[in-house]
């Protein structure tokens, strides 16, 4: 047995601290003006962290392989939570993804996402001969993928939904399955969108408030330009930590989906370039322990879990610089969001115990 | 499986590129964007460039007002505010409140707030109100009042040109206003960060070609005509002829730039020696006798004409103004006596076609092209409707219709050698801080009218209608004057009016070298000689005595002594007379009034001394001991 795998211990740890320092400091002005309290979000965060660290050294230790034991009561658990938020959430900004509890909140379709992971790992594991097999193999699982999309997408929550859908995706691709019906699913979900566009028109006016957003600079081009406004001028260094001037109510809560634009602001693209890095290594390693792992359920568990930190970190930076339309993803580690980090902590949890069984 | 860590790998350097693209490539558009959008200004008003006259005297400048500015977004208690700003301001409550609940980022109290005074401004600062702030503004100021108001223009309630040179040199006049910016949050908060202070940049310097010492001169002149004539209008240009600067320039009426509001349009906005135009009259046979010297028509010394009081033309029988005609004359006689049917013989000699080319080689009927704005460009006959009668009224300044500055621009290039040069009033434009000169304005050549030789002809037969012919009023003791009178009949619907003439005269020294044109025009004296000489005459020789001072011309000899001729007073020279008798000294002075002063029988000192020439009756004191 290897031992604990430190550097990925604590790349994850700094980037989680340099996290809730963000948090701090691109929401202090909203908490003070909306709830008189600067330390509002902070607080919340700072224990949802304490509790994601100490989940994720309890998880490290868990042999994973119980999660191929446990996987479809963990599945049906998450499947129930997101259908009941449905019923029972409580609604946030115009979605009802959240279980309040006080004044925190659970958002099960985070859950949903490691739940759906590894019971796709689990899948893949068992259906290794049938993989070949569209039919057989693939369309089930893919279907019930779509499921739960469209689950999610009662909520609304576009962004986790579209994650869920590309870390399958992803694991998929590494279980064996023919390139070219990847292709197919592309057409698919291209057709897909074009649906959704058409069901909702703003969707569409989102996509194309990103190709310019200065056309409809106080509706649709609002989020981006603000978010422009506040990487542009930090340049090479920054105004320094707590000088970001887009966080005086100009971005709107700076602390979750935008909070690279204040990192940005506040540490230029030295900055950028740190927390880029941190998140690439991440990334690097964890990919690494992945390909090393000699069990296939194993394999696909880390996969599934790099591809979706992964894609919703690169989906939520694409989004902040303007190379994406606004999705509403969170950026791993650094936003503000219980559940997210718990889960994401969690994750990293797995594949530390992962890389500690690897020889 | 390690492609997808290619694939990532390459989306984070896609991602860090375009970061990099946003902060450092785009940075400056970014940044100047958001900048407007934390920052707030409170406008720091920059100066208006000042207008100097060639010597440095300040013809326009600034003085330093202060002006109300509110930030509705920082007025927590607007009701209260506005109750307190409205009794400083002694206005309306709810107007006041209209201000301060705008929904604006910056507010300028507009126009209640503006130009306070230092009273009131001190009221306002001892309130120590949120959001209200006292900013300087600048406002113009004309130290020298209505001197060549129309030249110099005015500006508006926000520093804008709106006539004259403040206005077709607005851009370069107007400055960048500064700006005091303080960041503030989304809502309008002040933001604790450093304010950043823009200093603003003031407009640019503009010298011109005017000497306030002439302007002084002729403004007073004109301002004597209008007390003493009290004419429809009166105007003046003087101009250095060697260059075509304008030296001064004005008209009657006139208006104050300081507070324009109290004038009507038509008062501000026509800016006479440009603008005016109307029959010169005699001036106009400068050019006629310049074209006949030039194509050698006509040997003034030699050549005579036999003047019986008219001419007949055609079917038309043209009168001179003498009754009864000058008799035989030479035609430097006629130039003297401004005869008109010895100018009739000079243009019909030239022939039509010669005559109006001159006139045309002279600039008229056209734009000068004079760096002003509303210049007219006057009347010329169409040449294809020009017959034997036009022609010959043409010659001595009738049927057409000029502007000052033509005329004062034409005659200069008849008399400084031959050269027509394009009038110009600004001299240069210099940026505030360093003077360097951004602008200056160089003597522009139209072209060689006539040749030196002519123009040195023209010059002696000008300077001898003021020794003994029509402009004996401006002859100046000591100097050469050249000039010419005019007297031209106004025109009202295509009739002459009865008893309504516009007086000038153009004259010019020192005679052999031109240094100074005055032309005076003075549009229906009441209670006068309606005559160019005796009216106008004496307006310019004043002018031109003070371009002497001004310009430090010095006294010439071998001028043409002035001719006797009623009623001009003779001029003797006094004699030296001291240690004389004074039975004796009494003697020597004959001619003056005598005033003994003292017991003694023997002259210690007398006044005025030797050598000087007084007019016959002046009075010459002599001491005694």
């Amino acid at each position: 047995m290897k031992k604990f795998n430190i550097p990925l211990f604590i790349s994850i740890t700094v980037l989680s601290l340099f996290g809730l320092l963000m948090v701090y400091s691109s929401s202090y002005i909203w908490a003070e003006y909306k709830y008189n309290d600067p330390y509002k979000y902070l607080k919340s965060q700072c224990l949802f962290l304490i509790l994601g660290i100490i989940t994720m050294l309890i998880v490290s230790k868990i042999d994973y392989k119980k999660y191929y034991k446990y996987s479809s009561k963990i599945f049906s658990a998450c499947f129930i939570l997101i259908i009941l938020v449905l019923f029972i959430g409580t609604e946030r900004n115009g979605s009802k993804s959240w279980f309040g509890i006080g004044s925190f909140g659970i958002q099960p379709s985070e859950f949903m996402k490691l739940a759906m992971i590894i019971f796709t790992s689990k899948y893949l594991y068992n259906n290794k001969k049938d993989i070949g097999n569209i039919k057989k193999g693939v369309l089930p699982i893919l279907g019930l993928t779509l499921i739960i999309f469209i689950l999610i997408m009662l909520q609304p929550d576009f962004g986790t939904g579209i994650i869920l859908v590309m870390g399958v995706i992803g694991l998929l691709f590494v279980g064996g399955v023919d390139l070219k019906f990847f292709l197919k699913i592309a057409i698919l979900g291209i057709l897909g969108i074009i649906g959704l566009i058409i069901a909702a028109p703003y969707r569409l006016k989102r996509i194309l408030s990103f190709l310019n957003p200065w056309t409809d600079p106080l509706g649709s081009g609002f989020q981006i330009i603000q978010s422009l406004y506040a990487i542009g001028p930090g340049g090479l260094f920054g105004f320094g930590l707590g000088s970001s001037r887009q966080k005086h109510f100009y971005l709107p809560e700076p602390q979750t989906d935008f909070i690279f634009s204040i990192i940005s602001e506040e540490f230029g693209f030295m900055g950028v370039l740190i927390v880029s890095s941190l998140f690439f290594f991440i990334i690097y390693k964890s990919i690494k322990i992945a390909l090393k792992c000699e069990d296939l359920f194993g394999k696909y568990l880390a996969f599934g879990i790099v591809f979706i930190l992964a894609f919703q970190a690169t989906l939520n930076l694409s989004v902040v610089i303007g190379l994406l339309p606004v999705t509403g993803v969170t950026l791993p580690f650094l936003s503000y969001g219980g559940s997210s980090l718990l889960i994401t902590l969690a994750s990293m949890g797995i594949i530390l115990n992962i890389s500690k069984q690897n020889k | 499986m390690k492609i997808t860590l290619l694939i990532i790998f390459f989306i984070f350097i896609v991602i860090i590129l375009r970061v990099f693209y946003i902060e450092v490539i785009d940075y400056k558009k970014l940044n100047k964007k958001a900048s407007d959008l934390w920052s707030r200004n409170l406008p720091v008003g920059a100066d208006r460039g000042i207008i100097y006259d060639r010597n440095g005297v300040i013809l326009a400048d600034n003085v330093t007002t202060t002006s109300l500015v509110v930030i509705p977004n920082q007025i927590k208690n607007k009701k209260e505010t506005a109750k307190k700003l409205a009794e400083i301001l002694n206005v309306e409550e709810d107007v006041m409140y209209k201000h301060v609940s705008k929904k604006t980022s910056i507010e300028r109290v507009h126009p209640e707030g503006r130009r306070l005074s230092y009273e009131v401004a001190d009221k306002i600062k001892a309130l120590k109100l949120d959001g209200v702030y006292l900013v300087k503004e600048s406002k113009r100021n004309y130290p020298y009042d209505t001197y060549m108001a129309h030249t110099l223009g005015f500006v508006g309630i926000d520093n804008q040109g709106l006539s004259g040179i403040e206005l077709t040199y607005d851009e370069y006049l107007t400055g960048e206003d500064g700006a005091i910016k303080y960041f503030s949050d989304a809502k309008g908060n002040k933001l604790s960060l450093n304010e950043v202070y823009e200093e603003p940049q003031n407009g640019m310097n503009i010298t011109l070609t005017i000497n306030n010492e002439i302007q002084t001169s002729l403004e007073r002149e004109l301002s004597n005509a209008v007390t003493k004539y009290n004419p429809d209008r009166a105007i003046g240009i003087v101009m250095d002829p060697n260059n075509g600067e304008i030296l001064a320039i004005s008209a009657r009426p006139n208006f104050s730039p300081n507070n324009y509001q109290d004038y009507s349009l038509e008062e501000i906005n026509r800016n006479l020696p440009i603008w005016a135009t109307y029959e010169p009259g005699s001036t106009f046979k400068i050019i006629t006798l310049a074209a006949a010297l030039e194509e050698g028509k006509v040997d003034l010394n030699k050549d005579t004409f036999y003047d019986k009081g008219s001419i007949k033309v055609e079917n038309a029988t043209i009168h001179c103004w003498k009754h009864g005609g000058h008799g035989k004359e030479t035609f430097m006689q006629v130039v003297e006596n401004s005869c008109n049917p010895g100018f009739v013989v000079l243009g019909q000699r030239l022939g039509k076609d010669t005559l109006f080319d001159y006139i045309d080689a002279f600039g008229f009927g056209k734009k000068t092209g004079i760096d002003l704005n509303g210049e007219a460009t006057g009347i010329i006959f169409d040449r294809s409707k020009v017959g034997p009668v036009e022609l010959a009224t043409t010659a001595f300044g009738q049927g057409v219709s000029v502007t000052p500055i033509q005329q004062i621009t034409a005659v200069s290039a008849a008399i400084n050698g031959g050269t027509l040069y394009k009038p110009y009033i600004v001299k240069s434009i210099n940026e505030p801080e360093t003077n360097t000169v951004v602008k200056e304005t160089k003597p522009t050549k139209i072209k060689q009218v006539i040749s030196s030789k002519t123009s040195e002809k023209v010059r002696e037969a000008l300077e001898n209608v003021v020794a003994n012919g029509s402009g004996r009023t401006s002859y100046i003791d000591g100097y050469r004057v050249g000039g010419k009178t005019g007297t031209a009949q106004k025109v009202e619907n295509g009739r002459y009016m009865d008893n309504n003439y516009i007086l000038s005269f153009i004259g010019f020294l020192p005679a052999d070298k031109p240094e100074v044109v005055v032309y005076i025009a003075i549009d229906n004296p009441k209670g006068t000689v309606q005559y160019g000489g005796t009216t106008v005459g004496p307006l310019s020789k004043a002018v031109l005595k003070d371009c002497i001072k001004a310009l430090n011309i010095k006294k010439a000899d071998g001028g043409k002594e002035k001719k006797y001729k009623w009623p001009d007073p003779k001029t003797l020279t006094v004699k030296d007379v001291t240690n004389k008798e004074i039975k004796e000294a009494k003697k020597d002075l004959e001619g003056f009034n005598v005033i003994v002063e003292g017991e003694g029988t023997k002259v210690t000192y007398q006044s005025p001394e030797a050598g000087t020439k007084l007019d016959e009756g002046s009075t010459v004191r002599i001491f005694t001991e």
